[in-house]
């Protein structure tokens, strides 16, 4: 080392010393709320509009093509596969701190040097249940990371060693809860979902406190006996029956102090008949007050559905025109297959439109809600679909772009056949099932204005519909769109037009959400993809 | 007479297959789409192995429920006949209450209730059922043996497993069309005889398919084989090179950016679809997919019947 680096060290310690209050290693609070991540990425969605769009340029549509391979990183885990499934599949989107990425697979926590893809540390933990289909991520506060364990423990874990510093139950697994969210970190409160469908259980979303773990409150997403809302669901017996699990992280304003999440089905979740009605929160964008948990306002994007299409997908956050004039508005490509955009000031209705061709609904309501068709509920004898038995879209992160304006999603046309298979006044748990059809993976390209299309990419070869994975989406003030197809390749678009200008065969499909930052003043892209995480930078000039 | 529009097609440029909607051609039988590179045909979707007979279809029923329950970390598989013995004492006994199903009458559904998702093999629910629950008005039942009690958890556990472990659930019957109109639709609207012949490709189908598995088939063929051989086996593929030489074979793999194939003698070719370079994929289930936007489910049902009787 040279002495000026020796000099500069001790004057940095110095600086510690006298009273600099947040230590080297950990998230200083004001990450969280910088408007669009740079040098990190402190929170599941880079910040906490959803966009998942980088002001950064260093990688741009120009230089891609000289986009290199820097470092992998392999997760191993005990035995190799998973519980119930096959290998881990990283769909976490890592946070990066000071340096460092923290991510997840059910199960378990990595911390790794983001310069060289070092292991630091591995939190492993034993389940006792909880369904293993994901995880995604961690949430971190100062120096402390928060995690889900799939069996509804809430575990705070020191960033610097790992190490356990509590855990609290936040879901019963024995009732079939299960939890794969990515904690978020708002203010003074730890937001944590929920999820759980084989057994029809109420959902629910927490708010934690980030220092002793405590609730500090819980908005229960069916209404409680008489209160608002009940008088969508028949009786009280099949409001008991619940579902709209919170499991997906949301997205919040600061300055509207306003936290948005998705809901997902009511639960049975394919036998409808014992729960005829809206069913009230399920299905939905939820606004509250983070502070209290209040519900503000509400929009339900598939009232009383009977497909299991979760609205959980990420309500985007995004200031723009709507006919010449400034707007606050919340855009999602919902699973059912409906673009919404709303105002996020009080959840009115500017767009429904679907963005795959579907059949299941009769257009929309005074309130811009899809009229779900009956003619197309699931049936003893099957009923045949025009949308992807799995839906238009599901978890994967969308992006949105204030530099083009539009709204990206990764997309599936297809058929399907939905059929009931419990026909009892009393249906319990999915209660039917789907066979696939015809499907194709599209990425596109709308105009958040209208929901029209502007462009498409139609994926070659086999696609797997239903698949759980899929991949998300990064957008670049590089003009740069990333995202990857289900054959293997990381690949880069122009995010104006759709061009392809660079990709990256990996050994799996892209399964989590791309994401950018820079370190060193060097500009990185970090995907997932089944068991590996790949670091891509530009190779150095000479 | 096949009418093929390939208006679509000149529209596509290299590499960028834009088509929001699902290409409407007009065709029949086997068709060949000219396609410019990288533009993709529908592929099969979730392809599962058929079972070449009833017991392998129990057994991979069976696999998937096992998986399935894995899964979910229901625990351990519940006890098939000391469910059915449970089964006889909780009907006239607690059925009242609680449905003969356990699913709720004037008492609580036991399927959500921690006494039973708690339990493991009657260590809750027994004590649980003898003792009684006299604030809630639950009777105590002093008088069963601990056999009893252990056979009542256990049908309780199999009325949780046979709800929540979606792997055991199965179709429960798609024969209820007219097969009279199946069969008139068949040879008449549906123009399945134009390509089709139920004493050649499609004798016996009735016997060879489960009916759930068939209707799936002939709606999409690509979503699983049209028989019991399995899945529809892979397309064939003609390459044409910037130099005009042609590759012909069996697709293996292709993206946006390759295609690779196997030709006829078993050599095997990896192309990248650079600029110039043709794809001609061998389509024969376009029919099959524009026919999806017209059926009726009451079509769709009427020709299931149909085929099934094809024995």
């Amino acid at each position: 080392m040279k002495p000026g680096g020796v000099t500069l060290s001790v004057c940095l310690l110095f600086a510690f010393l006298a009273g600099v209050s947040v230590a080297q290693q950990g998230l200083d609070p004001q990450k969280l709320l910088q408007r669009e991540p740079t040098d990190t990425w402190p929170t599941y969605n880079g910040d906490y509009s959803g966009r998942r769009f980088s002001p950064l340029t260093q990688i741009h549509a120009a230089n891609v093509s000289s986009l290199s391979l820097a470092w992998m990183f392999r997760v191993t885990i005990p035995g190799g596969t998973m519980r119930g499934g096959g290998e881990p599949q990283i769909k976490s989107t890592p946070l990066q701190v000071n340096g460092i990425l923290y991510f997840t697979v059910p199960d378990h926590v990595y911390a790794v040097d983001a310069r060289t893809g070092l292991e630091l540390w591995h939190y492993d933990w034993v389940d006792a249940g909880g369904h293993l289909v994901g995880n995604r991520g961690v949430g971190m506060s100062g120096e402390w990371l928060y995690f889900l364990a799939p069996d509804g423990w809430f575990i705070s874990l020191e960033a610097k060693t790992g190490k356990e510093r509590w855990r609290k139950k936040v879901a019963d697994e024995k009732m079939q809860y299960f939890t794969t969210a990515a904690p978020m970190v708002v203010g003074n409160h730890v937001i944590v979902g929920v999820g759980g469908d084989a057994i029809d259980v109420p959902g629910y979303l927490e708010s934690r406190d980030p220092v002793t773990g405590e609730l500090q409150w819980r908005w229960n997403t069916e209404p409680q006996k008489g209160e608002p809302g009940s008088e969508t669901w028949p009786n009280d017996a099949a409001m008991a029956h619940g579902g709209g699990m919170t499991w997906l992280p949301g997205t919040y304003d600061k300055d509207l102090n306003l936290l948005y999440w998705g809901t997902g089905n009511p639960n049975p979740v394919i036998a409808g008949q014992g729960r005829k009605g809206a069913d009230l929160w399920t299905c939905s964008i939820v606004a509250l007050n983070p502070d209290t948990g209040k519900l503000v306002w509400y929009f339900q994007g598939s009232p009383h559905d009977t497909h299991d299409w979760d609205n959980t997908e990420t309500p985007v956050l995004f200031d723009a025109e709507i006919d010449g004039k400034p707007r606050k508005l919340l855009g999602q490509a919902a699973r059912n297959g409906y673009f919404f955009a709303l105002d996020r000031t009080n959840g009115t209705n500017i767009v429904s439109k679907p963005f795959v061709h579907l059949n299941w609904s009769r257009g929309v309501d005074a309130k811009g809600q899809p009229i779900p068709d009956e003619a197309k509920e699931p049936t003893v004898d099957g009923a045949l679909l025009t949308i992807n038995w799995g839906g238009g879209t599901n978890w994967m992160p969308p992006s949105f772009s204030p530099q083009t304006g539009l709204f990206y999603v990764n997309a599936t046309q297809g058929y399907s056949l939905s059929y009931l298979t419990d026909t009892s006044e009393r249906p319990e748990g999915y209660g039917g099932s789907g066979r696939a059809l015809w499907s194709q993976h599209v990425l596109e390209a709308l105009d958040y204005k209208t929901g029209d299309l502007k462009w498409s990419h139609a994926y070659t070869g086999d696609s797997i519909a239903g698949r759980l994975g899929g991949p998300g989406i990064l957008t670049t003030a590089g003009n740069l769109l990333f995202s990857g197809d289900y054959k293997g390749n990381l690949i880069a678009f122009n995010a104006t037009n759709g061009d392809i200008l660079w990709h990256f065969p990996m050994l799996r499909g892209l399964d989590n959400g791309p994401e950018t930052y820079l370190l060193d003043d060097r500009q990185y892209l970090v995907a997932g993809a089944g068991d590996t995480l790949y670091v891509f930078t530009l190779i150095p000039t000479p | 007479m096949c009418a093929l529009e390939c208006n679509h097609v000149s529209q596509m440029k290299l590499l960028r297959a834009r088509s929001r909607a699902i290409p409407v051609l007009r065709a029949c039988g086997a068709v060949v789409v000219v396609l410019l590179a990288a533009v993709a045909p529908s592929r099969p979707q979730q392809a599962k192995p058929a079972a070449s007979g009833q017991g392998a279809a129990e057994t991979q029923e069976d696999s998937r429920a096992v998986r399935t329950r894995e899964f979910l970390g229901l625990g351990k598989m519940p006890d098939a006949r000391m469910a059915a013995e449970g089964a006889k004492i909780f009907g006239p006994t607690c059925g009242f209450c609680h449905g003969v199903d356990a699913r709720g009458a004037t008492g609580p559904d036991l399927l959500r209730s921690p006494v039973v998702l708690d339990d493991n093999q009657g260590e809750v629910i027994g004590p649980m059922v003898r003792e009684g629950r006299p604030s809630k008005g639950m009777p105590a039942f002093p008088s069963f043996t601990d056999d009893q009690l252990r056979d009542i958890a256990e049908f309780l556990h199999l009325q949780v497993e046979l709800a929540a472990n979606r792997g055991t659930y199965k179709i429960l019957n798609v024969v209820t069309g007219d097969a009279k109109a199946g069969k008139a639709y068949f040879n008449g609207a549906g123009k399945c005889s134009t390509c089709h012949s139920t004493t050649s490709d499609l004798a016996h189908i009735g016997s060879k398919m489960e009916a759930s598995d068939l209707q799936q088939a002939f709606l999409y063929p690509g979503a699983r084989g049209f028989s019991e051989e399995g899945p529809k086996s892979p397309p064939n593929a003609t390459v044409t090179l910037p130099d005009g030489k042609t590759i012909t074979g069996t697709v293996k793999h292709q993206d946006d950016f390759y295609i690779s194939l196997y030709d006829a003698e078993g050599n095997y070719h990896s192309i990248a679809l650079e600029k110039d370079v043709k794809v001609q994929f061998e389509d024969k289930l376009l029919f099959h997919r524009q026919m999806l936007d017209k059926y009726t489910n009451t079509q769709m049902h009427d020709l299931t019947a149909y085929l099934v009787t094809l024995k």
